[in-house]
């Protein structure tokens, strides 16, 4: 689906890295593989470290954390929100959304809209989108997309498929009207017959949490998992990326009348090295306008990999200048998303430490 | 597909296959290995094969033969 959207940009990005940080090389023992296997893993796919959450951690203490920086520093005004979206698969709770949690905790104003997303690794378009469809509107003129997940407390230990890359994180961007802005082109495309590629078996409405759906199993590749951890089909989410991204950047591309050497950087989602390779081969890309630098530090975050990759990278120019760049979000549901737009100039892009 | 030989070698980390060569017997085989073939098997021959399909072959030449049925 193709969308267009007039008078708006993103003027501020912030990240939160959560705690502990963990080596790739301390979790080895961990794996039924051999030090020599799990050694070529880590190369191929870039794996060195992440950054995950202690257990008490949530996703509202991270934004909460977050929102408080650009009040203390001056950079958001709380009064002046007039939306809120959260985009996170990892929620305080079921019920209330977690949203409101954040605006009872910072004691945001009651005119305003809050509401809670459920998307991963596409998450930061589909919440870019919400903000920019909220912007429509008369009354709304500043929309803060939060973004954060804690998945890794949904990671088996002993699961070499995911838990070397699966990172905690959180962002926080600010999104507003500008009359000046350049049109922003965006697509979106859905295809829920793979839902049960990348999910959490258990633990949800459908087959609640119960001893038995915590006990381990081995797989036929030697990973250990339980039904409440989550599980990915690493071929199938492979293939379908390299089949589905590279077409919709393509068609997207034509729908915005701009050809792919007019993009100056391509900041897709991170899941791990050899995939981002692998995009930027197929789609004809050199590596120096994909960033693929996210994971081997700061591991992989779901959606909150993109504003990762932009304050990681482009943080100098991004504060005096601007850009155009492609994000690009896939995943989860299975959802891919993308949008072309003018980056910067910025009033702030940082990493921050959550503490 | 004579180079097909040499670049399953490359990722089996061996240096030279035979096509009766059992998949499994490779001290490298393991889902990163399999990963690497699907994205050979994709970037040089077009063809997206899964998991699955690469297990199913059994040997260097069931997986050539695969190759050589699903090529466009």
């Amino acid at each position: 689906m193709n969308l267009h959207f007039k008078d708006k940009r993103i003027s501020g990005v912030l990240n939160i890295l959560p705690e502990r940080e963990i080596a790739f090389k301390e979790e080895l023992e961990n794996y039924n593989f051999s030090r020599a296997q799990s050694m070529k893993l880590k190369l191929i796919m870039g794996y060195e470290k992440r950054r995950i959450v202690d257990t008490q951690t949530c996703v509202s203490d991270l934004c909460v954390y977050g929102l408080n920086y650009l009040f203390d520093n001056d950079l958001l005004n709380r009064d002046e929100i007039d939306a809120m979206i959260l985009v996170t698969q990892s929620p305080d709770y079921f019920m209330p959304p977690t949203s409101h949690v954040i605006h009872g905790r910072l004691g945001l104003k009651q005119e305003m809209i809050c509401l809670d997303i459920n998307q991963g690794c596409s998450g930061y378009v589909v919440g870019l989108n919400q903000a920019f469809f909220l912007l429509e509107n008369e009354a709304v003129n500043k929309v803060i997309v939060l973004n954060a997940d804690t998945l890794s407390k949904k990671v088996s230990k002993h699961d070499r498929n995911n838990n070397p890359q699966i990172g905690d994180g959180a962002s926080v961007t600010l999104v507003e009207k500008s009359v000046k802005s350049a049109t922003i082109f965006g697509k979106v495309k859905v295809d829920g017959s793979g839902a049960d590629v990348l999910i959490i078996p258990a633990g949800g409405f459908k087959t609640p949490s119960t001893p038995e759906t915590g006990i381990l199993k081995e797989d036929t590749a030697g990973n250990r998992r339980s039904m409440d951890h989550l599980v990915m089909k690493g071929d199938e989410v492979f293939n379908f990326v390299q089949r589905e991204v590279p077409v919709m950047v393509e068609e997207l591309l034509e729908f915005a009348g701009l050809d792919k050497s007019d993009i100056d950087s391509f900041i897709f989602h991170q899941p791990n090295k050899f995939m981002l390779k692998k995009l930027a081969d197929k789609m004809g890309v050199t590596y120096d306008k994909m960033p693929n630098n996210v994971v081997e530090q700061f591991g992989n975050s779901s959606g909150v990999t993109i504003p990762m990759t932009i304050a990681l990278n482009y943080r100098e120019r991004l504060l005096g200048g601007s850009f155009t760049a492609c994000l690009t979000g896939f995943g989860v549901g299975l959802n891919w998303a993308s949008l072309i737009l003018t980056l910067g100039p910025l009033n702030f892009c940082e990493i921050i430490d959550y503490e | 597909m004579k180079k097909f030989e040499s670049l399953i070698a490359e990722i089996l980390e061996v240096d030279s296959v035979d096509l009766a060569d059992n998949l499994k017997s490779f001290d490298s085989w393991d889902s990163l290995t399999i990963l690497s073939i699907i994205a050979l098997c994709d970037e040089s021959y077009g063809v997206q094969l899964t998991a699955d399909d690469i297990e199913g072959s059994l040997t260097v030449g069931g997986l050539k033969d695969l190759l050589t049925v699903k090529q466009p």
